[in-house]
């Protein structure tokens, strides 16, 4: 059942969501090494400390920003099933995962301001001892899946 | 029992001392600041304190009733604003009764009850009532099944209590002998690097070979005086161990000064395991514990539940059989690692060591000798770790041995698994090996996770394919 990957992409803009996330995140190295070039001049730094952190933020934004989302989102994976869900993702170590649907204890929908933007939601499902999160699915698809997640659940448990 | 009741009034003595505890460092602080003349007005204030203290226990208790009425526990508390809590019957979980020392000597006992939502608290607690009371309490808020047999056959359940000779051997092998050797190389490693060679050649420094052999004297009194206080600790903890199995639940009651009974409904256990820690497994020695779901931290059970603290490997299964025979141990072989997983298990074991070392050689060559035992001994843990991890699957069932620094076999039913993950990095998928996560309802509600690093790829599928529900 692990032999193959789950059927379903998440949604193409998830990339330039966590794009833009990643941007955030850069800002502030960016900041760091801006103040170091204001040092330099201002105290008369070494030179090499500021071009060290130039190097290092242009890298980490070339990987963080550009190459890591699409990676991610190749990777990432997901398909429901009616008897469970089977989610794949991770860039270095790829894990799969399989959480039968009478295990699940709820689902939820969530979507903060930079996946608004691009209509898009997570879904978070939550077992009574693990949480699993299918992150940037279309709006609509979100709430679908979440509702059929739910139904789905809603098999008799025998006893937890 | 349909009229309020009061707790034992030795109540008030524990309430007291509760909220003594609770200020106590206030207090300290108090009579450390406050000299001369402010304290004074400092013991004023104080005893001004003491008694407000007093008042307090004294309207707790007071004001604290309960009774049991239409099959429902309510109680009644609060000084100022009166809260009540009503506990129907059928959601009791567990009723246990334990005492501590003071209770002890009163002749009396702590109820808790505990229902099936996690916390950290018990559901309810009446801090102390008579013996007497406590069990009628009990019989009452029990169930209607085990009340109409309880007299009747409370002989015939089965039984079992840790021997005096265990006990002991118990405590001279619990945990906190392996810290003793650790401090114990660690100071012998310190203390040879102050032994000049040529130290016996006048006699300051024979002086200081004295004060050495005095020094060497004391760590051995100290060392000795651990593993004693550890011995103590264990038969404090564990003395009278006894479990017995009624229709549906295990009982626990243990401690030698502190009794405490701990109540485990059969259902709520999610995992069972057996554990042989490196000190008992040379000794043939295994401790065999539960994985409860739910329960609260005032059992005081930190982890996992212990079902039995000391077992010899045979005997294992004739205890799992008389109390847990879904549980019992396999007698089949486990599914072992495939062999080019072994090299990966000694890599991830020495590494930290192996760079540890090449600093301590480097930054203090005359200690080199210390990194080098403990590469030795991770190189041996590494290849341990390898050998010990196995899984099989019988029908439901599933066991899984692992290996962190003391050897696990945990037995698991297919409907206790919550999920299951199949972990993968580019190494292991070229050598068509892949890791797992297993993970199952812990104390407290918390998710407990068991990994096994490394298996054959095939036999993880195999494995995702028992677990899966789609057919």
């Amino acid at each position: 059942m692990m032999r193959q990957p789950p059927s379903n992409t998440i949604a193409k803009d998830a990339i330039k969501a966590w794009r833009i996330t990643a941007l955030l995140g850069e800002g502030i190295v960016w900041l760091v090494t801006i103040s170091l070039g204001v040092l330099y001049f201002v105290f008369d730094w070494s030179v090499w400390i500021v071009l060290i952190a130039f190097i290092v933020s242009v890298l980490s934004t070339v990987f963080f920003v550009v190459i890591l989302p699409k990676l991610r989102w190749r990777r990432w994976r997901y398909e429901v099933f009616e008897q469970e869900i089977y989610i794949q993702h991770g860039i270095l170590i790829v894990s799969r995962t399989l959480v039968p649907m009478i295990r699940v204890q709820h689902v939820d929908t969530k979507q903060g301001p930079i996946l608004k933007r691009y209509n898009l939601a997570s879904v978070t499902i939550s077992t009574a001892a693990t949480t699993h999160e299918i992150p940037a699915l279309l709006e609509e698809d979100a709430s679908e899946l979440r509702d059929r997640i739910s139904a789905l659940a809603r098999v008799d448990e025998d006893d937890v | 029992m349909s009229k309020p009741h009061r707790l034992h009034p030795a109540t008030i003595l524990f309430n007291f001392i509760r909220t003594i505890r609770e200020s106590i460092f206030l207090i300290i602080l108090g009579f450390i600041t406050f000299k001369g003349e402010s304290f004074l007005y400092f013991s004023l204030v104080l005893s001004a304190l003491v008694v407000l203290f007093i008042t307090i226990s004294v309207l707790s208790w007071y004001r604290f009733t309960y009774r049991i009425v239409e099959d429902e526990l309510r109680i009644e508390y609060g000084i100022f604003i009166r809260k009540k809590r009503f506990i129907s019957k059928n959601r009791i979980q567990s009723i246990d009764l334990t005492a501590g020392v003071i209770h002890r000597l009163f002749k009396l006992v702590k109820v808790q009850i505990e229902t099936a939502g996690s916390g950290m608290n018990a559901e309810a607690s009446l801090k102390a009532v008579t013996l007497q009371d406590g069990e009628q309490i009990r019989r009452e808020l029990k169930s209607v099944r085990s009340t109409s047999i309880e007299e009747s056959e409370i002989e015939e359940y089965p039984s079992q209590k840790i021997s005096k000779k265990r006990l002991f051997i118990a405590g001279s092998t619990s945990g906190s002998i392996g810290v003793m050797l650790a401090i114990a190389a660690f100071g012998f490693s310190e203390l040879e690097q102050f032994i000049p060679d040529d130290f016996y050649n006048n006699t300051y420094e024979w002086v200081i070979g004295l004060g050495l052999a005095i020094i060497v004297f004391l760590v051995m009194v100290i060392l000795l005086m651990l593993w004693l206080l550890g011995i103590a600790g264990t038969m404090i903890k564990y003395g009278n161990f006894t479990i017995t199995k009624h229709e549906d639940e295990l009982f626990i009651t243990r401690g030698l000064l502190e009794k405490k009974q701990i109540t485990i409904p059969l259902k709520r256990i999610q995992a069972v395991g057996m554990q042989e820690s490196v000190i008992r497994q040379p000794l043939g020695f295994v401790t065999v514990y539960a994985e409860v779901a739910g329960g609260s931290l005032d059992q005081g059970e930190e982890f996992s539940t212990v079902l039995f603290p000391i077992l010899k490997a045979n005997e294992v299964e004739g205890f799992l059989e008389k109390f847990l025979p879904t549980h019992k141990p396999t007698n089949k072989q486990l599914q072992p690692l495939p062999k080019r997983a072994r090299k990966f298990y000694v890599l991830r074991s020495i590494v930290p060591f192996v760079i540890l070392a090449g600093v301590a050689i480097y930054f203090y060559p005359q200690f080199s000798w210390v990194p080098i035992v403990l590469l030795v001994g991770s190189l041996y843990l590494g290849l341990l770790r390898y050998k010990d991890g196995g899984i099989l699957t019988e029908d439901k069932r599933l066991t899984v041995r692992f290996r962190v620094l003391n050897k696990n076999t945990v037995i698991i039913f297919h409907k206790r698994i919550q999920a299951f993950e199949k972990k993968q990095h580019k190494i292991q998928k070229f050598n068509r090996l892949a890791t797992i996560s297993l993970s199952i309802v812990g104390k407290l509600g918390v998710g407990k996770h068991y990994k096994l690093k490394d298996l054959d790829e095939s036999n993880t599928d195999v494995l995702a394919d028992w677990y899966s529900y789609r057919k």
